[in-house]
């Protein structure tokens, strides 16, 4: 039996960038146990890309991931492998501060790296989660 | 929980594609574990000649989307069972032509996605890997 494969499509703007940007990639992809959840960015309530600090967007970002996760009826308490992209490394702790507030017990496994993010973002989240 | 789950390689049936064992590297080209399939980061590598191919970044994306599909079909699956796919450009001015060669391969339902740009090897403008489901 082939496990199914389904597209998890917020429809509200504030949570879901993809139909704002035009972007090609769906917000999220339930599959079998799992739910991977596409790479975000901070966006405002409109769709539209916000611009901050790191600790503001990583705010932002992990406040809608929790909303995606929350539509496909699972949380960030059942993350279980984060990755964070940040634009500078000097940063890590700033994120991270942040970051916590969102995960006090038991936090998911977990990569940060410094990488060049699209459209001028600082911040970039990705995970995959049980359903 | 059922049994233990099952972990075998994944090679392409097109040798010159199966970039690990030719170049000596310590990676398989995918491993299947259970009904999902992880396929390494892949670049733009001819089919005919195992070479690279660093044209234009929208005919490296295209090679390297098209070498991912010879490698889900070798494991039983195809492009419309990814169901998360990173991307990593060499240069991050490279996303909108990315996006627009994504739309040719990715009509409906696109994969969960990330993409970000960093340090590549062996001059690759792109390098992609995946998470799909088997058929």
């Amino acid at each position: 039996m082939a496990l199914q494969r389904d597209v998890i499509a917020p429809k509200d703007p504030a949570v879901d960038m993809s139909p704002n940007l035009n972007l090609p990639l769906s917000p999220a992809i339930q599959a079998g146990e799992f739910i991977f959840v596409s790479g975000m960015v901070a966006i405002d309530a409109t769709g539209e890309r916000m611009h901050g600090t790191v600790a503001a967007e990583t705010r932002q970002i992990l406040a809608a991931m929790a909303r995606v996760l929350e539509l496909a009826g699972s949380s960030l308490a059942k993350a279980v492998k984060v990755n964070v992209l940040i634009y500078s490394m000097l940063e890590y702790n700033n994120m991270n501060e942040v970051y916590r507030e969102f995960f006090p017990v038991d936090p998911p496994a977990r990569t940060v790296c410094g990488a060049k993010l699209c459209g001028g973002s600082k911040v970039e989240i990705e995970c995959v989660a049980l359903a | 929980m059922t049994g233990q789950l099952s972990r075998t390689v994944i090679e392409p049936t097109n040798p010159r594609l199966n970039v690990s064992r030719n170049a000596n590297l310590p990676h398989s080209p995918g491993i299947r574990v259970g009904e999902y399939i992880f396929l390494s980061g892949m670049g733009p590598v001819d089919p005919a000649t195992g070479g690279r191919n660093l044209g234009p970044i929208a005919d490296q994306i295209r090679q390297t989307l098209r070498n991912m599909e010879h490698m889900l079909a070798s494991a039983g699956s195809g492009l419309d069972r990814i169901v998360k796919i990173n991307v990593v450009l060499a240069d991050i001015q490279d996303y909108d032509e990315m996006n627009r060669v994504w739309r040719e391969f990715f009509p409906v339902d696109p994969p969960a996605r990330t993409t970000c740009a960093l340090q590549l090897s062996n001059g690759n403008g792109v390098e992609i890997e995946c998470i799909a489901l088997s058929l």
